[in-house]
């Protein structure tokens, strides 16, 4: 359980680590927007002090009762207007169309998730490699089958059902299916910039890639990289550990796995670790996000709101296929032994 | 009576003038007629105002209490913590999740509907309008009086909500079913309670537009008003057309509540673990959210557009010069409030919206972005060339303008779709709406009370008490709503009784300790405005007609103006603003030829 200090020094201070494909774009779009936002006001604030003062009642000054001529004002007028079509022809109605209207198409092998909410939990279904979701059922809810599913169901056997857990794999486009149970919530995964309402009585679909970059990272000068928008830089490498030990020729290790903060503690300390690596020979290294990754709830839907949360790993497509595998074998042998 | 007189065209009207009217009467009225269940637009104005800053001052404090726990979370609240109702609190005098959700809900519908527009609208428009444009009362004054004695009762009811066994709303002020439906809590009586609101509203809605239009006395054309009257004109015409598809909306949620009806209630709902087989289903969560914010959207600018007004008038005044811009100011509001009504889907961009209507939203978003831009930049150019004076009035109309201007810049990202997905339902959003109705409107407000309390009471208020108000306020209101962009980025939602729950956000939950002293002091801030209010009105400076030396047709008046208003009905000869005009001696021209030195 990651404490409070622990994961205010992960997370850093502005906008969460960004590990989807799509969310980069997001990011830009905020970032050319709030320096605009800054432009605009300290224009306008500039003009605004020198009038306060300029323009103060005092003895001998009077006002002027003619108006300004308006030039200036028209062509910042014109300008903001032409910032604004710019923005959202160019930054942002693409970026969402992006998001909505490319669902991931078969050829591209789609991870189908059903997502349950309700208060104040989240339930994930896996179909399993069958790619066919069992029939689910009200009346089958219990204790240990929290999504209903109907076990005599052939395609049921290889779903998988967790609750406030979700495993997802990189480099490979996910659909998430959303429905909600009783009140409206909202799956948020602040760190893949994906926000979806669950909204009782509909079946909303959402897709998005995580970027493989999140568990694999070429070794190169980008790594080390102190500030870039959105591309592999040591800003975004810091927030992640080896998911294996990384030894250089004579055996000692270079970077331990899972260990905090063993890619450096600043860009200078990562370009130590990144000689190291480059001298023993590796082109990529195999990384895993070390914050917590949180699905949490941006909609009200009750007193204990706050509560509803899942926590998100990732794996590499191999890795979340052998864990899949490992996970319908347990499930049906605890199945057989309950008879 | 009264009604049949204010309908006269003055141009006619051979009465003498030189005493006050009685209507008919030809005696005194008793005390409850001219106090209480008056028709004077006066006394209903100065009923509105006082019952809206109590309200005002009611949600302010339930934010007190929500903000102790944001910033302490899981401690007992202090001196009042076991006093609160076990719908509120623990035991031991701790918040718990649902007084958390039902102060929530409350501060937000306490500020917008009974605080704000009752001021802004029934308090401010109700007292000015008649007298900015020459007339003796409203054109419905018994109207007038219902809209005020529905919406007291109407206030009322949500507050005693707060004594039932499961207190108050909670499910936002928003109230989305199905969670509205199915919560505990007093949901009934806030649908109850909007209704009769919004019935307040639409009566006053319907007086302020046939008295703009049809009492404006000889010479006052329309473009010829006061920038105040012109937003107030707007306002209504947006209070008439809005309120109703809500007031519908209440109708069929207490239904859905109370009738087992399935308006917004679709099939197979399970609410913890108990099928919810009462309903038929059907319904659509989502109907509600349209029904929702087809009112609320307009109903933001009616929380903006009357503070626009009363900067304006402060700023004219004060910067002895004819405002920057009029025609301008006038169609860029005209033009704000129609698009008004076509926006209100950019608060539902993440529910599940396709491409075609998200583009439309976000296309028409921007495009209001524009009119708000030239009214922001018609107030700043009329600045220059000016004459300024630092009034009290004055200091809230100036801090107001870069508040203002940060809470609209903010909006940017929210009415953008793709950086919406990061930032809905965060603090930024919160941060965003609270720069312009905060420090925005209600720094207008009090702008306003500065600037027409010695018209009302005939006395001026204390300047140093008024300085020392703004200088606090000012500072303190931005501690509170500044770090709730940065907490926002950060990716902290809102509504969240205990923030530290979720750690993506906690590197800006520092922040929130911030915030909550912010708010603290800024309460502490408001008493100097407390004793300025009432002392000044029983003890401070007299005044005339005329101490700001304006120009507008209120200040023909005395101070505080008889039943009836003028003395001698005005004539209009000029512009509402006609300061520093050259070639005169004094400098200002007042609109009514009688006030002309």
């Amino acid at each position: 359980m990651m404490l409070l200090a622990d994961a205010v020094s992960h997370y850093g201070n502005w906008l969460p680590p960004q590990l989807s494909t799509h969310g980069d774009k997001i990011d830009q779009l905020i970032f050319v927007l709030h320096v605009f936002m800054a432009a605009l006001f300290f224009g306008w604030g500039v003009y605004f002090v020198y009038c306060l003062v300029k323009f103060r009642a005092r003895s001998g000054h009077s006002a002027t009762y003619e108006p300004v001529k308006g030039g200036a004002s028209k062509m910042v007028e014109i300008a903001v207007i032409v910032f604004e079509l710019i923005v959202l022809f160019a930054l942002s109605m693409p970026v969402w169309a992006d998001y909505k209207n490319k669902p991931p198409t078969e050829a591209e092998n789609p991870l189908t998730v059903h997502v349950h909410s309700k208060q104040f939990e989240w339930q994930f279904h896996y179909c399993g490699p069958d790619g066919v979701f069992g029939r689910t059922d009200p009346k089958f809810i219990s204790t240990s089958n929290f999504i209903g599913l109907d076990e005599d169901d052939p395609h049921a056997k290889d779903d998988l059902q967790f609750v406030n857990d979700c495993h997802l794999p990189t480099g490979r486009p996910i659909r998430m299916e959303i429905f909600a149970r009783d009140v409206i919530h909202s799956l948020s995964i602040p760190t893949m910039r994906v926000k979806q309402d669950a909204i009782p009585g509909m079946r909303i679909p959402i897709w998005f890639t995580i970027n493989k970059d999140a568990t694999t990272a070429k070794v190169s000068e980008q790594m080390v990289q102190t500030f870039s928008l959105g591309r592999i830089s040591w800003y975004r490498i810091r927030h992640h550990v080896a998911a294996q030990d990384y030894k250089n020729k004579a055996g000692d290790i270079i970077l331990a796995k899972d260990k905090d903060g063993a890619l450096g503690s600043n860009a200078a300390a990562g370009k130590e670790i990144l000689q190291k690596l480059r001298d023993a020979g590796f082109t990529e290294i195999s990384l895993r996000p070390s914050n917590p990754l949180e699905i949490v709830c941006a909609q009200l839907c009750g007193n204990n709101h706050y509560t509803m949360k899942a926590q998100l790993k990732t794996h590499t497509a191999d890795e979340f296929e052998a864990w899949q595998a490992e996970e319908i074998k347990k499930k049906n042998t605890e199945l057989e032994i309950e008879f | 009576m009264s009604g049949a007189h204010a309908t006269d065209s003055h141009a006619g009207h051979d009465h003498g003038h030189g005493h006050s009217h009685d209507h008919g009467h030809g005696h005194e009225l008793p005390f409850w007629r001219k106090y209480i269940f008056s028709v004077d637009h006066k006394v209903i104005g100065v009923q509105y105002t006082i019952t809206s800053l109590l309200f005002l001052l009611f949600g302010f404090a339930l934010m007190w209490v929500m903000r102790f726990q944001l910033a302490y979370p899981g401690q007992p609240i202090p001196i009042i913590g076991k006093m609160l109702g076990a719908s509120l609190v623990d035991s031991s005098g701790i918040l718990i999740g649902n007084g958390y959700n039902a102060f929530g809900a409350m501060h937000g519908t306490i500020m917008v509907f009974l605080g704000i527009v009752p001021l802004a609208v029934g308090g401010f428009g109700n007292y000015v309008l008649p007298l900015q444009i020459g007339a003796p009362d409203m054109a419905f004054p018994r109207l007038n009086m219902a809209s005020y004695w529905v919406y007291l009762p109407g206030g009322l009811i949500m507050l005693a909500s707060f004594f039932t066994r499961d207190g108050a709303a909670q499910s936002g002020w928003t109230s989305y079913p199905p969670l509205s439906v199915v919560n505990i809590g007093g949901q009934t009586w806030w649908l109850i309670g909007m209704v009769f609101l919004i019935t307040s509203s639409l009566l006053g809605s319907v007086n302020f537009i046939v008295t703009t239009v049809q009492l404006r006395v000889k010479g006052l054309s329309f473009f010829r008003l006061p920038f105040f009257v012109w937003a107030q004109l707007v306002t209504s015409f947006l209070l008439l057309l809005a309120f109703p598809p809500l007031e519908a909306a209440a109708v069929m949620q207490l239904m859905d509540r109370v009738a087992g009806t399935s308006f917004f209630m679709p099939g197979g709902l399970i609410v913890t673990d108990v099928v919810q087989n009462q309903y038929s289903g059907g319904g659509s969560p989502v109907l509600w959210q349209h029904l929702f914010w087809f009112l609320a959207h307009p109903e933001v600018y009616v929380l903006i557009l009357p503070g626009l007004g009363i900067i304006a008038e402060v700023i004219a005044n004060n910067t002895r010069k004819p405002l920057w811009g009029y025609k301008a100011l006038v169609h860029s509001a005209i033009f704000l409030g129609f698009m008004s009504f076509i926006v209100w889907a950019h608060h539902m961009f993440m529910t599940g919206m396709g491409t075609t209507l998200s583009t439309f939203f976000q296309f028409t978003t921007m495009v209001i972005s524009v009119p708000s831009v030239i009214i922001l930049t018609c107030f700043i150019i009329s600045l220059w060339g000016a004459s300024i004076r630092y009034t009290v009035p004055m200091l809230f109309a100036l801090s107001f303008l870069p508040m203002f201007a940060i809470g609209g810049l903010t909006g940017l990202p929210l009415g953008l779709t793709a950086s919406d997905i990061h930032l809905h339902d965060t603090y930024y959003v919160i941060g965003h709406f609270h720069y312009v109705v905060a420090p925005g409107t209600i720094f207008a407000m009090f702008a306003g009370i500065y600037y027409w309390f010695p018209k009302v009471t005939g006395r001026k208020m204390s300047d140093l008490l008024g300085k020392i108000h703004w200088f606090f306020s000012f500072i303190f209101i931005n501690g509170v709503f500044m770090p709730m962009f940065f907490q926002g980025m950060a990716g902290i939602l809102r509504r969240q009784y205990d923030q530290s729950y979720q750690l993506h956000g906690a590197s800006a939950q520092g922040l929130s300790m911030m915030a909550s002293w912010s708010a603290w002091c800024l309460g502490l801030a408001q008493i100097p405005f407390i004793i300025n209010f009432f002392y000044s009105a029983f003890a401070g400076k007299k005044v005339g007609k005329n101490p700001w030396e304006a120009t507008t047709l209120e200040w023909s008046a005395p101070s505080p103006p008889p039943h009836g208003n003028f003395d001698a009905v005005p004539v209009v000869q000029c512009g509402p603003y006609e300061y520093s005009v050259p070639g005169r001696k004094s400098d200002y021209l007042p609109q009514n030829i009688a006030m002309e030195a």
